[in-house]
């Protein structure tokens, strides 16, 4: 930083979203838990002229129950706070058990739920857990607010479906279901970002697969999702054939990179064996609380 | 003696560990001088390029900017240790990207960043020489057309770009090939791992009016930094004072750095204190790893399990400079036939330059390498024979009197009851529940390494109120000898350890210490407070019997400072002593102990050694580990479970210190084991050069169980027995996990580090 930002505090996501819109483009910097932000400060990759900090907008924070039994979670919601909340059970444990995986207690004590997917670095927790469980993003902007469906907002690498001057507010998930959700990461140490990421939800009622939603993360610029694998899941029950086939559609359908936590190969071959154990696990969960 | 509580013995807790825990601990970036200036280094961004020219006015017309220094401003000799062929800054070329070119002081930091991105330097372009085959390819590119002219201590036999050569043997390998039954052979390769000291390289440089200059560095010898500035600042030594400060770790990658010397020169030139305390990026850049090493390794037995021969060459990695290859290579050659009996040894090896980070002395020294494949081969020839490895091992273990590879004479070996011990601790164990997914397998290595060598000194002062005063060279590193030296000095005089201080080093006072390096401390340094407190106690005692009127026979020491008359209450006060040496007769009670190690030396009937490198080095240590893992059937993800590590120490001056050491040695080989590896790209770019890049085990990655054993069996040529195990704990990590893998799953890993992809890889490979 070659001087200090200036910083703002406003105290509304609209006041914040007039911050960003009158400032200058990329040297405007939104901050929020800062666990990204100020990391890339220090390492000089960002030099922005203005920091607007959302700690003070309220609407932002915490986690509420919406009036038909959904969740929403604040943009400023802390990753300790998501891993510790016991309403992201059933279909939506998917989520908790990402959360407790990221990086390591200082960073689940100050990151946030949307600075994390704003940044959206495909081999982050949040991203490919979102897919699966079929959350939607709430966005603020200049136009006000619209929704976009998690399988939408990740776009590319480190890019999202946000539009300029538009920020994360929340995460909004639909009322949990009976049955399980899961969060696999293979790793180089724990805490690291993701080598291969598998989040897998299920809602699971009278023996029966209602839904599937499974998520590859850390293989290409976007969390790895197909309909067709999910669909599969579902028709067949998690069965062990459709598992394989499931991990066989999304090793072929990935597009990761050599890099240096491991290279495409290995991704494309670990993908697989990931979703099967994934699956495996899933079918004796559910055998045990069936 | 009657003291009832030995200092020698007990875990104290470590001198430096409220002041480190609470922060009062001052390290190198805590020094602030008034009218301080700060450095910003210039670094290369070509892996091997001539320097054309540079310019300057650009980062000279910024305000605030005081000094600049390129290698157009060196005129003396190159530096460095074994080969003289490095400088402080590049001088005509570059050798690695990073390379510092030119360092610029300003008064902010800030200020001096952009000056030294201002700098312009003319670079013509040449081939990088990236691998250690690239190097010794026909008609390679030349890293060092100067070789022929450099000063060299030692000769070595370098040409091309081979830095040194060396060989060492023992026997005829040929002959004992041929008696054999059974042979393995294969090669290993290992990477670069990097020290990752939590405290960066860094230093200030002070200045005063006669132009005297005064270094306060993290370093590991206040000596040696002292007499590498002054060659390269052309100034006598005199004229150079390096004070240590605290050392936020070292691990070996602090006995040397341009820093230094480009801090001193810059305040030289501004007549102003500098600071220069290198970012984690540039500390990976510019300082130091450990080689990379490729280790061809030929085995043979009979079908007993007797091993005959054993045939190696080794081929490190050495970078762009000499700097520590000539030893590290030797010292791998001397590591190469283990901690075994086998008559015929041929061990045979290359350092060669190549346009990377120069790779110098870590922790372990050669041995990791040399060991990994050692102790893999092991393992393998015991598959091959069908023989239990663990028996193997038994079979062929050193014993007390035998020699090490060199031919010297080995007085003290528990090899055999460290294997036995940690098979015996992991058989009782309680057997952690198997994992679906996973296959558990054991692994075990056995180890030797050296706590001898080169010089040392220790001096110790009476003072008035019978306190001791207590200096010596040693640099506390982080692994606890400022409180071991205190403990072994306190427990000669019976006295509580509050009673003695122990002086932070400074090359005007403290007295000379090579380095903190090679396990040396407790042994070489120890030794040294050890005898120069027994002449101080000859002394003291020779007082009180004139005082109380008695022959020195009839007195002891009692606890608390006292020297008492044996059988008799009467006693005289070390405070009584002091005052009377002080102010009455005899003059202030000091002594001083200091030598070279002394230790039998190679032995030209037994080994045949053509530029080893080293004048002498012994004292040798043994140990064994064995570890749990669990392999992931899936990724190949290996987690360590469970670790037994038995060391000799000699004898444990503080038990909790040497737990800590192999604890922290075990967790650091699990790193080089399993996940750290620095790596280039094909244009001569480090591109590990972040934390988040270069993964270096947590707490969450290490088994919650390493447990130490201890066999304690004193040292003879040390007056309380003992010896050190701050590098052989780390050494063992790795070829007890790649025998625990191989046990798992029956695929061998033979390239460090293994990651999942490689073992999975291997894993394939068996079928």
């Amino acid at each position: 930083m070659s001087a200090l930002a200036r910083l703002h505090r406003p105290a509304t996501v609209e006041e914040a979203v007039r911050l960003l819109a009158g400032g200058d483009g990329e040297r405007t910097r939104l901050l929020a838990g800062g666990a990204t932000l100020v990391a890339m400060l220090n390492a000089g990759l960002v030099d922005p002229a203005e920091l607007v900090s959302l700690a003070a907008v309220d609407e932002l924070r915490g986690i509420g129950t919406l009036p038909d039994g959904g969740l929403r979670i604040g943009a400023m919601t802390r990753h300790r706070e998501t891993a510790a909340d016991v309403r992201l059970a059933g279909t939506l444990a998917v989520l908790r058990e990402a959360a407790a995986r990221i990086a390591n207690p200082v960073v689940r004590n100050m990151g946030t739920i949307g600075g994390s997917i704003s940044f959206a670095d495909p081999a982050a927790d949040y991203p490919p857990a979102l897919v699966a469980a079929d959350a939607a993003v709430e966005i603020a902007g200049p136009q006000g607010r619209r929704r976009v469906p998690a399988r939408e907002f990740f776009v590319d690498w480190y890019a999202t479906a946000l539009g300029p001057n538009e920020m994360v507010t929340a995460i909004l998930l639909a009322p949990r279901a009976p049955g399980l959700g899961s969060y696999d990461k293979l790793y180089r140490v724990a805490g690291d970002y993701a080598i291969v990421s598998v989040a897998l939800s299920v809602a699971w009622r009278d023996g029966a697969c209602a839904r599937a939603g499974l998520a590859v993360g850390g293989c290409g610029p976007r969390p790895l999702h197909l309909d067709e694998a999910d669909e599969l899941l579902r028709a067949g029950r998690l069965g062990a054939q459709a598992a394989r086939r499931a991990g066989e559609l999304l090793a072929a359908a990935a597009d990761p990179l050599d890099d240096v936590r491991a290279s495409a190969a290995y991704r494309r071959r670990v993908i697989p064996r990931m979703v099967e154990r994934a699956l495996a696990a899933a079918r004796d969960e559910l055998s045990r609380t069936a | 003696m009657s003291g009832t509580t030995r200092a020698i013995g007990a875990s104290t807790p470590r001198l430096d560990a409220a002041d480190k825990a609470t922060g009062r601990a001052e390290y190198a970036d805590d020094v602030a001088r008034p009218g301080m200036l700060y450095a910003a280094i210039h670094t290369s961004p070509h892996a091997h390029a001539r320097i054309r020219g540079y310019r300057l006015e650009a980062a000279r017309a910024i305000p605030g900017v005081k000094a600049i220094v390129t290698g157009a401003d060196l005129a003396g000799p190159h530096c460095g240790g074994i080969i003289k062929d490095e400088s402080m800054v590049a001088r005509g070329k570059v050798r690695y990207v990073g390379e510092p070119v030119a360092a610029v002081a300003a008064t902010d930091p800030e200020t001096a960043g952009r000056a030294a991105a201002a700098i312009e330097v003319d670079y013509e372009p040449l081939e990088p020489v990236l691998s250690i085959d690239a190097a010794l390819a026909p008609g390679a590119p030349l890293l060092h057309e100067d070789y022929p002219s450099y000063v060299k201590t030692v000769q070595g036999g370098g040409h091309g770009n081979v830095v040194f050569e060396s060989t060492v043997e023992e026997g005829d390998v040929e002959r004992g090939f041929a008696e054999c039954d059974t042979i393995v052979e294969a090669t290993w390769e290992t990477q670069a791992q990097h020290h990752v000291y939590l405290e960066t390289n860094g230093c200030v440089a002070d200045v005063d009016a006669s132009g005297r200059i005064t270094l306060y560095a993290t370093c590991q010898s206040v000596h040696h930094i002292q007499q590498r500035v002054a060659e390269e600042l052309g100034e006598p030594m005199s004229r150079i004072r390096v004070r240590a400060t605290r050392v936020g770790g070292g691990f070996g990658g602090k006995h040397a750095s341009n820093i230094h010397s480009i801090a001193a020169w810059l305040a030289r030139a501004a007549r102003r204190p500098v600071k220069l305390v290198l970012s984690r990026m540039q500390d990976f850049e510019i300082q130091r790893s450990r080689h990379p090493a490729r280790v061809w390794m030929r085995t043979g037995a009979r079908r007993d399990g007797t091993i005959l021969a054993r045939d190696v060459r080794v081929t490190i990695d050495g970078g762009a400079y000499a700097d520590e290859s000539p030893p590290v290579l030797a010292f791998a050659l001397l590591m190469s036939r283990g901690p075994y009996r086998i008559p015929n040894v041929r061990a045979r090896g290359a350092a060669v330059y190549t346009n990377k980070l120069r790779a110098g002395s870590f922790r372990g020294f050669g041995n990791p390498q040399a060991s990994f494949a050692g102790e893999s081969q092991i393992d393998e020839l015991a598959r091959a024979l069908g023989l239990d490895p663990v028996e193997l091992r038994l079979k062929n273990a050193m014993r007390p009197g035998d020699t090490a590879f060199g031919g010297q004479q080995v007085p003290s070996c528990v090899l055999r009851e460290c294997i036995e011990r940690v098979r015996a601790a992991q058989r009782a164990a309680p057997p952690l529940a198997p994992r679906p997914g996973r296959r558990r397998g054991v692994g075990y290595a056995a180890l030797s390494h050296i706590s001898g060598l080169m010089g040392t000194a220790a001096s110790v002062q009476l003072r008035t109120d019978g306190s001791i005063a207590l200096a010596t060279g040693c640099v506390d590193i982080g692994q606890g000898s400022d409180t071991v030296l205190v403990q072994i000095c306190a427990d000669a005089l019976s006295v509580p350890i509050d009673r003695v201080s122990y002086a932070p080093q400074d090359s005007d006072s403290s007295p000379y210490n090579w380095k903190t390096a090679g396990s040396r401390s407790t042994y070489m340094t120890g030794r040294a407070v050890a005898l120069a407190t027994h002449e101080l106690r000859a002394k003291m005692l020779a007082h009180a019997g004139d005082m109380m009127e008695c022959a020195v026979e009839d007195l002891e020491l009692r606890p608390g400072g006292l020297v008492g008359l044996k059988g008799l209450p009467k006693a005289v006060s070390f405070k009584e002593v002091a005052l009377r040496s002080l102010f009455h007769s005899g003059g202030p009670i000091a002594a001083t102990h200091g030598f070279v190690f002394d230790g039998p030396g190679f032995d030209p009937k037994r080994a045949a050694i053509h530029q080893l490198a080293f004048a002498n080095l012994g004292v040798y240590t043994y140990g064994a580990h064995c570890v749990e893992v669990d392999v992931d059937e899936a990724t190949g993800a290996v987690e360590v479970r469970r670790a037994w590590c038995a060391h000799d120490p000699g004898r444990a001056i503080n038990p909790a210190a040497c737990e800590g050491q192999i604890q922290g040695g075990f967790v650091q080989g699990i790193g080089y084991a399993l996940t750290e590896a620095m790596h280039w790209n094909a244009e001569g770019w480090l591109t590990t050069t972040t934390l988040a890049d270069y993964k270096v085990p947590g707490v969450l990655d290490c088994p919650v169980e390493i447990l130490p054993i201890l066999l304690e069996d004193p040292d003879p040529t040390h007056p309380v027995g003992a010896k050190g195990v701050g590098e052989i704990s780390l050494v063992g990590a790795a070829p007890a996990i790649a025998n625990a893998v191989a046990d798992a799953t029956g695929a061998r890993v033979r390239r460090l580090p293994m990651f999942p992809e490689r073992v999975l890889a291997a894993i394939d490979a068996r079928a």
